[in-house]
């Protein structure tokens, strides 16, 4: 038995080396992802040295862009002089516009003040390589208070859901993955469908979409809201490619994401509702809710 | 553990930051480079099995770290590709750049589209295979062109310690 163990030793490990991840792969697919702490340590390694290097380069881009912008200067100053007169008579009638959105801005606060939801500004530090994971690394993680699960969003719109995170660190799952489904909403028709990642780095698919919603090419998807998904209203995309069929229930159509992920810098990570003022100041006296 | 494998799993550390901070600095969609499956590549051309698959396997594990896809995906793969790569070995002449290139860029679309095929029948929320074939072209594409470099520096790594690990062991 030894002996023909010595003789096979090399394929026995090998299948050995095969079986194992293979045997781990099956069981751990459909669970929630999780790092150990080797997987952390191994992180901590990492994660520091590609912030520093996009930190570097970065740095070294702005240098060389502020060097660009020196030159030429006095030109421009002399256009914009021009345009500045130009602007000043522009502006009176602005003044208007500008009363006006005081105005609506007061009342946005207010409806804000009903649910202000808590958002942490995260750097992107890295992407996935590989084209089937859909990933961008941040520079903020649990020690921040972010959460696996935590919607991710940029001022463009939806981004994400944290899938990992460790202490300082998290790893982004971007809606174009394959795992991802964001429950949405027209802005024009108002008829609620889901957007689903298929994998591709420039659509998305829309999923149950009523064949009686009307929807047109160009129509903005808005976040549906709920408890554990993104913000209300959020813009996710633009719905493309719609399939008008006699029968079914369903339309088929694809979403152009509003945001454009190769180009994300910094991120905001949805951490949650702050509780109404009047529920905070409960819970500091101690009163049960 | 040689002090070469400890440089190659250095290398694979190296490779595993570089590759997921040069799409995000250069803003690169789809060409992006699998430079640890290049180091995968390497091995299973030019190393003894048992250390080769070993550190195909550490390859592998360092993809899963960055690729937040299902745990142990990568490694199973890595370990494959030093298999299917080492049983055809003899078939690959990898002396130049052109040729690790063109192997580099076959073997990533094998990769990527098992890859494919296992994700989707495996992972949660999935709805069966839908191959998306032109991210992985330009995938491969993006392996295909950091091969050569990959290949170059595994190649002196071993050309600088290979003779002295050798003689270390002769004494």
């Amino acid at each position: 038995m030894r002996s023909l163990l010595r003789r096979y030793r090399e394929p026995v490990f090998v299948a050995f080396l095969l079986a194992l991840p293979f045997a781990f792969f099956a069981a751990k697919a459909r669970k929630p992802m999780h790092h150990n702490y080797f997987d952390r340590a191994i992180l901590a390694l990492t994660a520091p040295l590609e912030k520093a290097i996009v930190v570097a380069v970065n740095g070294v881009q702005d240098a060389w862009h502020g060097y660009v912008a020196l030159r030429g200067v006095r030109e421009e100053n002399l256009r914009l002089r021009r345009e500045a007169l130009h602007e000043h008579n522009e502006a009176s009638a602005l003044a208007e516009v500008k009363a006006e959105n005081e105005r609506l801005k007061r009342l946005l606060e207010y409806a804000d003040r009903q649910s202000p939801t808590r958002y942490l500004a995260a750097e992107v530090i890295a992407v996935g390589a590989s084209p089937h994971s859909h990933v961008l690394r941040i520079a903020r993680g649990t020690a921040d208070g972010v959460t696996q699960g935590a919607p991710v969003v940029a001022p463009e719109g939806v981004v994400g859901q944290v899938a990992v995170a460790t202490a300082h660190y998290a790893d982004v799952q971007l809606i174009l993955s394959p795992t991802s489904a964001v429950p949405a909403i027209s802005q024009r028709t108002r008829g609620r469908s889901t957007v689903k990642g298929v994998g591709d780095v420039t659509r998305c698919k829309l999923e149950y979409a009523l064949r009686t919603d009307d929807l047109q090419d160009g129509d903005l998807l808005l976040t549906a809201g709920g408890p554990g998904f993104f913000p209300k209203g959020l813009p996710i995309g633009r719905v493309v490619n719609v399939g008008k069929r006699a029968t079914g229930m369903f339309t088929a159509a694809d979403v152009i994401p509003a945001v454009t992920f190769s180009r994300l810098d910094e991120v905001m990570v949805v951490l949650g509702h702050l509780p109404p003022p009047s529920s905070a100041a409960n819970a500091l006296r101690g009163d049960p809710q | 553990m040689t002090l070469r494998n400890g440089l190659v799993l250095l290398v694979c550390l190296a490779a595993s930051i570089l590759e997921s901070t040069l799409p995000f600095l250069f803003h690169l969609k789809a060409v992006r480079a699998d430079l640890l499956l290049s180091v995968v590549l390497y091995l299973a051309l030019n190393d003894e099995v048992v250390q080769g698959a070993a550190l195909s396997l550490a390859a592998g594990y360092l993809s899963d770290l960055t690729s937040a896809t299902p745990p142990f995906l990568y490694t199973f793969l890595a370990v494959l590709t030093f298999v299917v790569i080492r049983l055809a070995g003899s078939a690959f002449k990898t002396g130049g750049g052109p040729q690790s290139a063109a192997v580099a860029f076959a073997a990533s679309l094998i990769h990527s589209s098992l890859a494919a095929v296992l994700f989707y029948f495996v992972a949660p929320g999935s709805e069966g295979l839908v191959l998306q074939f032109v991210p992985l072209f330009w995938s491969a594409l993006g392996t295909a062109i950091a091969a050569p470099a990959v290949f170059s520096v595994l190649r002196r790594l071993d050309k600088a310690l290979v003779p002295a690990e050798a003689a270390t062991l002769v004494r």
